[in-house]
């Protein structure tokens, strides 16, 4: 059997955690070779992580647990050779843009691995002065990783791993907690250190929209095994429920090749129109010639209402908020009704969360008053700051508790809604992130509140824990509830919103229904940009009188 | 948060006030040595978050002091002080000490009290001016590489530190929205101990990761290390046997055997050091200035100390008789020599240090506390 | 490098440089330092009179103390640090001297409760040698949290240390009863804690007054030491310390529980235990 030395190569890999009676790893084959950016998509509890973690010996030196099988690190095996004696060929960026930094200075935290392999000063002034240069944060040496935006903090981490100039960048979800301005500024970069040094890069990620285009190849990953082989992304990921939406698009009306960006879509599309128009007369529908295909009226509401608004549940007028000696919200009005799903959207720091928190009775504004019959609940960003219990049964019982109110099949139901009836025994803490946002919105939402606020909810959230969730609130809606989400993912906004309000710097920049909002603003999901005026690939689908897939089931 | 000299260089410093606090307790001296520590605050003294250290620990050692004149005065009665006032007293049960409290507080047993707590004030005056003017990162970075995992350990707290604040004020809030705004008091220690902890041990095993990934602990043991063994366990049994020796009143074994388990251990430290493989990114060397720093500073202890080999009497002060310390001035031109740090002053309008703006900019940000 | 076919299952203590047997030492370097810290601490109630030129030097005591116990924690953090200090242990210990740094600026009655009840259960989650290293560290961070770096500082390194690894070693203890009766032992544990750490930073101080009926001087017999200590403990610092005691068993007491489990699922990731398994047994 030929090695080669360049590269990575899984043989037969399997491994199992410690603790944990499943198998992470079954008997992977796979070669990354040198040079390309593989793309690494699979659900939550895949097995992604490990695999990844298993390029540098992570797994199995640093988790402990069963290991069987080879894999060869730039002729390097890691069964013979720990982390540390890898950190030379390949770096490790994880998601978490707040625990990768042993020092509060970016520039020290840099040379921190040139420190650890025994460099010359000399040779370590040069190196760190090139990986400031290659990631372009220069201006960022002297600042404290916590005084960062997270999309810098995770382009500083990036830094730390590229110092010793390994061969491999191993990415493990590096945008999951970003916003999109950060998340753009770090898939660029990765794109840039591929094309301009060479680097081999491994990525797994959730969301494809960014990374699917920037890929070589692309393999799925599901229960610890490779269930589509490595091959070119779109067609790879054509089946797969994370994939872009104009790919799912593509395949449903058979445009071919599958495009992966908004770009290659436009293209198809006005080719297919182009094709129609050739063959039939005028349509005079407004359709894009597409076969059988009716447009859903420009007013009609989205998906998440079938019947007209109820009854008004949370009226917020005026609203001024100061925090910090800053006005963070300026004459801010919002109401939500029964039955309406609000999608709230604007940049980072535009005003998003004070404004979840002000409705939620979390912070008093200066001017302006809240009322309404209906209760509010308010569900963090961040899910690790509810779990404290020790099953997730437990978790719903106790909020249900400090409320003073009994169960009435509130905690089944919850579980139920948001699919985590087969997870109700297990510890919160032990759960992947997406199934673990689930708990922490079933623990909010089971005090029985009207109106839910949840604040960016599907963050790092695979698809079909997303499906999950916007069932759940789909449903909580209909039920005579309204929810209000504070989000950057305009697709899920665009799948569930029936309203959608737009912030900008504190103020109301835009608010009606989802369809108009949507239109034309920077804040367009991918369907609606190549397709208008259609909002997603479902909207299509039903006008062309196909019942929509179920998302989060892989299709081959 | 750059330092103007070493840390060593100021820990040097700060020895050499403390030490001459003790050579000279006079507290007119004492007095002399706080004026200058105060001095150097202003002067070096950082925005930073230890800027504080100074005046607490300065009230401190005033709390400390008034705490134990008070104590003194009240329990010792030597009957031939002057009396001041007396107060009721009473005497402890035996279990207690069966000390008599109160009593006929005299003069010479205040003063004397006072002048001893007055002492020790000097000594938190002194360190706190140290923890406010030294880079605390530059002193961890100065331990020698034998105890580097465990300077590590500091570093890596301290980058701890703010994401920790910031996750106890996240939690609070997430505690109070799940019951609707409104706060539960009862099992809320629970439910907010438990999410702080569990998310900074997961970040916790997530930097271990990211640190292994980054080489640490590299290279495996080598015979130095041995060698660094075996001569801290000898340092540790020299010093054993100078305890012993001490009891058995044999002075000069002691401070032979003493001397011995010093040596010992440095080796210890030198080997352990050699032994490892790191080097250190950009340290910051012992410059010429921060030798001349030391070395002045230095100069105060000694000069102290010739002066009292050579019999200058102001140099202590004792209550009884009671009257007015004496002042001399060549104790005072030797403990000019702490005013070292004067040899490098900022300039008036020293530009704010970048660290300092950008954390300036993490406040602005927390409080728009906007996503 | 080709596949090693011939391998058996090959158990790899994650991280150990030390070849097994070899406790010998380490065992007699920590008995060693715990005598030689204790005799530091203890100096006023055995330290001869003579040995020391004249009662006004008596002053100059607690700074040689604070240097022998500079050297203590010096010869200890030399042995300590060998062996397994992988990433785990550092980023382990380096959060909850961290959090426990910070519990000290907690606004409790007496305010190291917050510091000292985190140590003791983190001793007893990981172990007396992990308890040992957390006690030195906190301490460490705390002093430069709170800015109170001085000759002060190796006597509350070493006594929190030892804390620290008397909490593994109890828990080892009663590793077979069952959490709840773990949880009181550690209690009562604390309690005692919260008097012996301020009795034993009370006791630095305390040479700094020379004058008066309960101050020191060398050459008093122990009997008559140890008399006027206790007087001057009860005196000023027996108040605060019980706040801190009972502070301290109530933190363990309630928190001990959740604390102690969701520490405990950590703990493999400070021994990592790897399994290379041979692919031709699959």
């Amino acid at each position: 059997m030929n090695q080669p030395a360049r590269g990575l190569t899984y043989s037969r890999v399997s491994f199992r955690y410690p603790d944990s009676p499943g198998i992470a790893l079954r008997d992977v084959d796979l070669e990354v070779e040198g040079g390309e950016i593989l793309l690494v998509a699979g659900g939550s509890g895949s097995g992604k992580s490990t695999l990844l973690r298993a390029a540098n010996g992570l797994v199995p030196h640093t988790s402990g647990g069963q290991f069987s099988g080879n894999v060869l690190a730039f002729g390097r095996s890691t069964r013979t050779h720990r982390p540390r004696e890898l950190a030379d060929v390949v770096g490790f960026v994880h998601q978490d843009p707040e625990a990768q930094f042993v020092v509060d200075h970016v520039e020290r935290d840099l040379a921190f691995v040139l420190e650890n392999l025994g460099h010359e000063p000399q040779a370590m002034r040069r190196r760190v002065e090139e990986v400031l240069d290659a990631l372009g944060i220069a201006q960022l040496r002297e600042r404290a990783p916590t005084s960062l935006s997270s999309g810098e903090r995770q382009r500083c981490a990036i830094a730390g791993a590229l110092a010793a100039a390994p061969a491999a960048l191993v990415l493990d979800e590096p945008t999951s907690q970003l916003d999109p301005q950060g998340a753009d500024d770090v898939l660029a970069a990765i794109g840039r250190l591929n094309a301009d040094l060479g680097t081999t890069v491994l990525l797994a990620e959730h969301r494809l929209e960014r990374a699917a285009p920037l890929a070589d190849r692309a393999v799925i990953f599901e229960a610890g095994s490779i269930v589509a082989s490595p091959g070119p992304p779109a067609a790879v990921l054509a089946g797969y429920a994370g994939a872009p939406p104009v790919t799912h698009l593509a395949r449903l009306l058979g445009w071919e090749p599958l495009p992966l960006t908004v770009r290659d879509a436009r293209r198809l599309a006005v080719e297919a129109g182009r094709a129609n128009r050739s063959d039939r007369s005028d349509r005079s529908d407004g359709s894009n010639g597409l076969d059988g295909c009716k447009p859903p009226p420009p007013d009609a509401p989205g998906e998440a209402q079938g019947e007209a608004p109820g009854e008004l549940l949370l009226d917020a007028t005026g609203v001024h908020v100061e925090l910090g000696g800053r006005t963070v919200l300026a004459d801010v009005s919002v109401s939500a009704r029964q039955g309406e799903v609000i999608a709230l959207l604007g940049r980072n720091g535009a005003g998003k969360t004070t404004l979840l928190r002000v409705l939620g009775r979390l912070l008093t504004a200066r001017a302006g008053s809240i009322e309404g019959p209906g209760t509010v609940a308010y569900v963090p960003q961040d899910p690790n700051t509810l779990l404290f219990a020790a099953t997730v049964r437990a978790e719903l019982e106790q909020t249900l508790h400090l409320l003073g109110r009994r169960d009435h099949g509130d905690v089944d139901h919850w579980l139920a809604a948001l699919d985590l009836t087969h997870l109700a025994g297990r510890h919160p803490r032990s759960l992947a992130g997406g199934e673990r946002q689930r708990v922490a919105v079933a623990a909010v939402a089971v005090g029985g509140a009207d109106v839910l606020l949840l604040d960016e909810p599907t963050r790092g959230m695979d698809a079909p824990s997303r499906a999950g969730l916007e069932r759940a609130l789909r449903a909580h809606a209909e039920a005579g509830g309204a929810v209000v989400l504070a989000t950057h993912d305009v697709e899920l906004a665009a799948r569930s919103a029936g309203r959608v309000v737009v912030l900008g710097d504190g103020d109301v920049v835009a608010s009606g229904p989802a369809r108009t909002v949507l239109a034309g603003s920077l804040f367009a999901p991918q369907v609606l940009r190549v397709l208008p005026p259609f909002l997603t690939v479902d909207e299509v689908a039903r006008a062309q009188g196909v019942p929509a897939a179920p998302a989060g089931r892989v299709e081959p | 948060m750059t330092s103007r000299f070493h840390a060593l260089a100021w820990l040097i410093w700060a020895l050499a006030a403390a030490i001459s606090l003790q050579l000279a307790p006079n507290p007119l001296y004492v007095a002399v040595v706080i004026g200058i520590a105060t001095l150097v605050v202003q002067v070096h003294g950082s925005d930073g978050p230890f800027a504080r250290a100074f005046p607490v620990l300065l009230t401190l050692g005033v709390v400390f002091m008034v705490i134990r004149v008070a104590l003194t005065a009240a329990t010792t009665h030597t009957g031939i002080g002057t009396e001041l006032f007396t107060t009721p007293s009473f005497t402890l049960p035996q279990l207690l000490g069966g000390f008599t409290v109160g009593g006929p507080v005299e003069a010479e047993v205040l003063f004397q009290a006072a002048a001893e707590g007055f002492v020790v004030v000097g000594v938190m005056a002194v360190f706190g001016a140290f923890n406010a003017v030294v880079s605390h990162y530059e002193l961890v970075q100065s331990t020698p590489r034998a105890f580097y995992e465990l300077g590590l350990v500091v570093t890596v707290a301290l980058a701890f530190v703010p994401s920790t604040i910031q996750a106890v004020v996240a939690v609070r809030e997430a505690d109070r929205a799940r019951t609707g705004g409104r706060v539960v008091r009862r099992g809320r220690l629970i439910r907010q101990a438990i999410p702080v902890l569990e998310s900074g041990m997961e970040r916790a095993v997530n930097l271990a990761e990211s640190m292994d990934a980054r080489g640490f602990a590299y290279g495996g043991a080598s015979p130095l290390d041995r060698v660094a063994g075996w001569a801290g366990f000898a340092s540790l049994l020299a010093l054993g046997g100078a305890f012993v020796a001490l009891v058995g009143r044999a002075s000069t074994v002691a401070l032979a055997l003493g001397a011995a388990g010093v040596g010992l251990l440095l080796v210890a430290v030198w080997a352990a050091s050699a032994a490892r493989h790191r080097s250190r990114y950009r340290p910051r060397h012992f410059t010429t200035a921060d030798g001349a720093m030391a070395g002045i500073a230095m100069l105060a202890p000694i000069g102290i100390a010739a002066l009292s080999a050579w019999g200058e009497s102001t140099l202590t002060w004792a209550a009884s008789p009671l009257h007015w310390p004496a002042f001399a001035a060549l104790p005072v031109i030797a403990l000019t020599a702490l005013l070292a740090p004067m040899i490098r002053v900022p300039p008036v309008n020293a530009a704010e240090p970048p660290d300092t703006a950008g954390r300036r900019e993490l406040v602005s940000d927390r409080g728009s506390a906007a996503k | 490098m080709s596949v090693d076919t011939a391998a058996l299952l090959r158990r790899i203590p994650g991280g150990s440089d030390r070849p097994g047997g070899r406790r010998a030492r380490p065992l007699a370097v920590y008995v060693l330092t715990t005598i030689l810290g204790t005799a530091a601490f203890l100096y006023p109630f055995w330290i001869p009179g003579e040995s020391l030129p004249s009662s006004a030097h008596a002053g100059d005591a607690p700074l040689v103390a604070a240097l022998v116990g500079a050297l203590v924690v010096a010869a200890i953090s030399l042995e300590v640090r060998r062996g397994t200090m992988n990433g785990a242990t550092v980023a382990i210990l380096g959060v909850l001297s961290a959090f426990a740094g910070l519990g000290r600026l907690l606004d409790l009655p007496g305010n190291n409760a917050g510091m000292l009840f985190l140590v003791v259960l983190g001793g007893a989650a990981f172990g007396a040698r992990f308890g040992l290293l957390l006690g030195m560290c906190t301490m460490a961070v705390s002093a430069f949290i709170t800015g109170g770096i001085g000759p002060w500082l190796p006597f509350q390194m070493l006594a929190l240390g030892w804390m620290g690894a008397g909490a593994g070693l109890l828990s080892r203890a009663t590793a077979r009863s069952d959490a709840r009766a773990e949880v009181v032992a550690l209690a009562g544990y604390a309690w005692v804690w919260g008097f012996l750490y301020g009795a034993i930073m009370n006791l630095w101080f305390w040479p700094f007054q020379r004058g008066g009926s309960l101050s020191w001087y060398p050459g008093l017999g122990f009997a008559d030491t140890l008399h006027r200590y206790w007087s001057f403990y009860v005196a000023t610092s027996l108040g605060w310390d019980a706040a801190t005691a009972l502070a301290n068993a109530l933190l363990v007491l309630i928190l001990g529980i959740p604390i102690l489990r969701s520490l405990r699922r950590f703990a493999h990731r400070l021994h990592p235990v790897v399994e290379l398994v041979d692919i031709d047994e699959t």
